[in-house]
């Protein structure tokens, strides 16, 4: 799936970093990684509604602003897109849990990861367990 | 906050730990001039404080300080008397600055008064130092010195040479002549010999003799006799001993049965030799080397990296070793422990002592409990672990506040305690214990409990209760912790301190931490602080399972065995003629269940009695025991039963919460029984 990262959204992105299985993980997080000497939580897309689990290793890690490390498959560029590309997910969109709209780039339509709604997702997610 | 103030702020921090230190000091045993060294120290302490203060724009403290500053003056000329319940007034008082302080630098008002609690010993000893009528007493003229050179004296030193003549210390006289080149620092050399031997008293500049170039001084101390070989003069510096001024030629009336400061000193020998080595001063002199957090944590990150590099070699080095590999893996273990060293003297840099706060503690209990006249025995346990220097600030205030609650409202007054058939003197026990990552206090008093027949009322009154309904204890107690919460007393007791338990709750759980009131009716009260620690070193058992590494802390391993067979989860074990259910780590982490296991941990309650819960967790290997660096793990990966992690060669290394792993264990045990 592609996606988009708002760049204020970035502390930056670092070469992959082995993950750690964490024993008796929360939903939504796939273990830890070392980052700048502290365990950062590296999310696990496959338990987040609408997505699926992709096999390989990721190419990158989005590390966020909140301290969540997100892998990457890979790294399309940067777009700086007019204010009026953008519109709502579509209702019943089962990604509207951690989006924060969608971007209309030609003819392609570039999802906008929003992290504070995934936090709020990923708590929800704990809780529920 | 402005920034730029940070080392201000950071010096004042660092002025209160002396004083805190010099005042301590000031109730053991110490020679009368080492314990006038102490008072200098504080005099210039409080004057300092008083300056930095008006500099950051507090008006009120620089008052408060100057307030301080005066009682150390009145101390420091002799005109009062130092004594364990002066020191303690004092300790209080500074005490109330430094709060004063935390919260000033966390934007709270300023307060008009921070010494209200202690106007009247204050006010008490501001009039005991009062002279009399008729003026001082000025024994100065007994100096044997030109008049010139004694109207030259200051107030001060007035005070000190006729306060040392009364305590039948004779003064003596030093006279040097120095070299331009070298004068100051041979003018510190006698300065500081001569304050080893008594107390430098003044240092007076004298006319050269003549056809000497150079610069004259003459060294007015109290000593009872002068070595002027123990001086270290040289040659060329004309040195020049008296007598200036001798006590037994004081009128008897005049003479003192001891001396006026009476810092639990053994009284001087008058024909006793000058001792030679007597402590250099109140307070050991140690250098405080000052740098930002961020700087630490940088060279923390950097370390981790280095670990990880040294993993990565290790991993390397596995897959690649033959014969030759045992010298390289040798090598890398060195490295580990020497890195793990490094770790834990870095974690040390940022750690003070429990003691620290405890400290803070004393002096206001001891206070209180003597203006509200209910003598309590205190007691402290634990004051050798260590916590973030961070946390020590602020945490001070809250455990104040909890400590003053305990004593006003816990703690009968004796003639109520003798009536419940209770000894007259109260009870406060505060302990500090390390369970895994958190650090655990308790406060304990032997007092009339939490009045919960009140409490409930009052929640009713206030609508936080329905009426009619059964509260528990437990709600009971934790609705005295809700914002706006009180009892009538409490808002007359509170009033002023600008803090209540809502706001003790508030800072405790700011700190990731937790807070939990029990009391018994008449028989006392129990809060429990949980305080997590950042990071902190753990001592291990380490165990394998499921091909990871987990480390159990050594306070909750009551025992480790073999199985003779394979053993699963639900089974029970054998452990010195005690059967106890068996629960496999993976079955209570939620991994997949083993295929049989033949060690286990026997894990208990730590510091627990005897007959509390106890479970064999079943593990599939065990790996030895070891200290670890651990680190918490970050909110979004918080797992059941895990308290943190530690990077180890081999990946990292988990560290189970025993308490929490006693709780999953028992669940999964029952999740067992009822599948049956």
């Amino acid at each position: 799936m592609d996606l988009l990262l708002a760049t204020s959204d970035l502390r930056e992105v670092v070469a992959p970093t082995p993950v750690s299985d964490l024993p008796g993980r929360p939903r939504g997080i796939q273990g830890v990684m070392i980052y700048q000497g502290e365990f950062l939580p590296v999310l696990a897309w496959g338990d987040l509604p609408g997505c699926e689990a992709t096999p390989g290793l990721p190419v990158a890690m989005a590390v966020l602003r909140p301290r969540l490390a997100l892998p990457i498959e890979r790294l399309i560029g940067m777009i700086s897109p007019a204010s009026d590309a953008w519109q709502e997910a579509d209702e019943g969109d089962a990604r509207d849990a951690w989006l924060g709209g969608v971007c209309q780039a030609g003819d392609l339509p570039l999802p906008l990861v929003d992290p504070d709604r995934l936090i709020a997702l990923l708590q929800r997610l704990r809780g529920d367990r | 906050m402005d920034p730029s103030f940070d080392d201000v702020w950071a010096e004042c921090e660092d002025l209160f730990v002396q004083a805190r230190q010099t005042l301590a000091s000031m109730k053991e045993a110490q020679p009368a001039h080492v314990a006038q060294a102490s008072v200098n120290n504080l005099f210039r302490t409080t004057h300092t404080l008083k300056g930095m203060a008006g500099m950051l724009g507090f008006p009120h403290f620089s008052r408060a300080a100057h307030r301080l500053e005066d009682i150390f003056d009145l101390m420091r000329k002799g005109r009062l008397r130092s004594t364990d319940s002066l020191v303690e007034t004092l300790e209080a008082g500074m005490l109330a600055l430094e709060s004063g302080l935390a919260g000033l630098r966390r934007g709270r008002p300023e307060p008009e008064d921070y010494l209200h609690d202690l106007r009247r010993p204050l006010g008490e000893l501001e009039a005991l130092a009062r002279p009399a009528e008729g003026g001082t007493q000025d024994l100065t003229s007994m100096l044997d010195l030109p008049a010139d050179l004694l109207k030259s004296l200051s107030e001060y030193e007035r005070t000190r040479v006729t306060a040392l003549l009364v305590s039948g210390m004779p003064i003596q006289g030093v006279t040097v002549c120095l070299p331009y080149a070298t004068f100051d620092e041979r003018l510190r050399s006698f300065s500081e010999v001569l304050g080893r031997q008594g107390e430098l008293i003044s240092t007076l500049p004298l006319d050269a003799p003549e056809g000497r170039n150079g610069l004259s001084f003459l060294l007015m101390a109290a000593c009872p006799a002068l070595d002027p070989a123990s001086l270290g003069a040289l040659d060329d510096e004309l040195l020049g001993t008296a007598l200036l001024a001798d006590p037994s030629r004081l009128p008897t009336s005049l003479r003192q049965e001891e001396p006026l400061v009476t810092i639990a000193e053994p009284a001087p020998e008058a024909s006793a030799p000058a001792p030679a080595n007597l402590p250099a001063g109140p307070t050991q002199e140690v250098e405080i080397i000052r740098l930002p957090a961020h700087r630490l944590e940088a060279l923390e990150a950097r370390l981790m990296e280095v670990g990880q590099l040294r993993d990565a070699a290790s991993l390397l080095l596995k897959q690649a070793q033959g014969a030759s590999g045992e010298r390289p893996a040798s090598l890398l273990a060195q490295m580990e422990d020497g890195l793990l060293e490094v770790q834990k003297s870095l974690l040390q840099m940022r750690m003070v002592k429990v003691d620290s706060l405890f400290k803070r503690i004393e002096p206001m209990v001891k206070s209180l409990s003597r203006d509200m006249g209910k003598p309590v025995k205190l007691t402290f346990q634990g004051g050798d672990l260590e916590l973030e220097r961070s946390l020590l600030g602020r945490l001070s205030e809250p455990f104040l506040h909890l400590v003053r609650n305990a004593l006003d409202h816990g703690v009968e007054a004796p003639s109520e305690r003798l009536a419940h058939g209770k000894s007259e003197v109260g009870s406060l026990r505060i302990s500090a214990s390390q369970r895994g990552r958190n650090l655990r206090f308790d406060i304990r008093d032997d007092g009339r409990g939490f009045d919960l027949e009140r409490i409930e009322a009052r929640g009713i009154q206030l609508g936080i209760l329905r009426a009619g309904q059964t509260h528990s204890p437990e709600r009971l107690h934790r609705l005295t912790l809700e914002p706006g919460f009180t009892t009538q007393d409490r808002v007359s007791q509170i009033s002023g301190r600008g803090v209540g338990m809502d706001v003790v709750r508030s800072e405790i759980e700011a700190q990731g931490g937790e807070i939990h009131l029990s009391s018994e009716a008449k028989r006392g009260s129990l809060i429990r602080l949980s305080i997590p620690l950042s990071r902190a070193v753990v001592s291990c058992l380490k165990v394998r399972c499921a091909g990871q590494s987990f480390g159990i802390p050594l306070g909750s391993v009551i025992r480790v065995q073999a199985g003779k067979q394979a053993l699963f989860g639900g089974d029970q074990v054998d452990v010195l003629g005690l059967s106890l259910p068996m629960e496999s780590l993976q079955a209570c982490l939620g991994l997949p269940e083993p295929r049989g296991q033949r060690a286990f941990v026997v894990l208990g309650q730590q510091a627990a009695a005897a007959r509390s819960v106890q479970v064999a967790l079943g593990v599939d290997e065990i790996l030895g025991r070891g200290e670890v660096l651990l680190r918490s793990l970050p909110e979004l990966a918080h797992s059941a039963g895990i308290m943190g992690g530690s990077a180890q060669a081999e990946g990292i290394l988990w560290v189970v919460d025993p308490e929490a792993m006693l709780g999953l264990a028992m669940n999964s045990l029952m999740r067992r029984v009822a599948r049956a």
